[in-house]
């Protein structure tokens, strides 16, 4: 199946044409600053930073982060399919992708969680409950991880 | 420039950095930590600046600064550093240069804003839209900075003089 994708064209065009894979790299490092960056920030918000801007409103960006975990889907598929069969037995590339996952579903148990009960911790002026902030802490170490792993996949 | 490389390579710090096997790789990891904290930071300022997500408060907009700054300085060092370890590669390398260039249009950028945003941005109305040199500001620093992240990747690709 990774070989048959090897072949196919996107792969071909990313692998062996001049510009396919450098645009796909610069692409994947936009989206990396999008989608890190937001979530970062809206992890470091439920974490107590900057306690002017209201939950409410920081939660407000996650269709921009959301749109940046898109992009890396979309340009992080097409870099895999280049080199499929050698990717997919690397160690720090299937950390990085189990990491990204995990990272994802934080995510989303975050913002479930925000769109109930942000407003109540705007309105008390209380900081986020202890299990939001645990599951933030757990996204920014997947974050830091999948960048980690991600970096290395280019040297082990 | 020929003598600017001479004097770095046999540096004891080039010389770290070549010839630790962890060192290159380490430093990557921290430029990738301190983009997303640059941008993460400067994506919520200046999306805000330029009018949109009207629930931030723009009035407290100020406390994400030192985030962005923390970024820039894990960059600014690692990228030093990156310069040092391996000189005549990016000196001769066109898209460094213009990395460069882009990098001083966004330094400028942010010290327009520094001048004539941030010390009025605190007495704004929270919720309400932005003055027009807010948004050229806030458009012209995701422009250039943007365009440093993308150039920064694309050096190893570009034409090396």
């Amino acid at each position: 199946m990774f070989e048959w994708l090897e072949d196919s064209a996107i792969a071909v065009w990313v692998g062996e044409s001049l510009y396919g894979y450098p645009f796909m790299l610069a692409l994947h490092a936009v989206g990396l600053s999008i989608v890190v960056g937001i979530f970062a920030m809206r992890d470091l918000r439920l974490l107590g930073f900057f306690s002017g801007i209201s939950y409410e409103s920081i939660d407000d960006l996650r269709k921009v982060g959301w749109a940046g975990f898109g992009v890396n889907a979309v340009s992080g598929f097409s870099l895999f399919t280049s080199q499929a069969t050698i990717f997919v037995e690397s160690t720090p590339f299937l950390s990085k992708i189990s990491m990204i996952f995990l990272a994802a579903i934080c995510a989303a148990i975050i913002q479930n969680r925000m769109r109930d009960e942000a407003a109540a911790w705007d309105e008390s002026g209380t900081a986020a409950v202890g299990s939001v902030r645990v599951i933030a802490a757990i996204s920014l170490m997947l974050w830091l991880g999948a960048i980690i792993s991600g970096r290395l996949v280019a040297y082990l | 420039m020929e003598n600017f490389v001479q004097a770095i390579e046999g540096s004891a710090v080039n010389e770290w950095i070549m010839g630790s096997y962890w060192a290159w790789p380490a430093m990557e990891v921290m430029h990738f930590i301190g983009l997303s904290l640059l941008l993460g930071a400067l994506l919520v300022i200046d999306l805000r600046l330029a009018g949109f997500f009207r629930k931030i408060n723009i009035a407290a907009i100020h406390k994400l600064l030192p985030w962005a700054f923390a970024g820039f300085g894990i960059n600014l060092t690692t990228g030093i550093l990156f310069v040092i370890g391996d000189p005549f590669r990016y000196t001769a390398n066109i898209g460094f240069w213009w990395k460069i260039g882009l990098l001083g249009v966004a330094g400028l950028n942010a010290l327009w804003f520094w001048w004539k945003i941030n010390p009025v941005m605190q007495s704004w109305e929270p919720h309400a839209d932005t003055p027009a040199l807010a948004k050229v500001i806030a458009w012209v620093s995701l422009g250039s900075w943007f365009g440093v992240l993308i150039l920064g990747r694309l050096i190893p690709y570009i034409g090396t003089g």
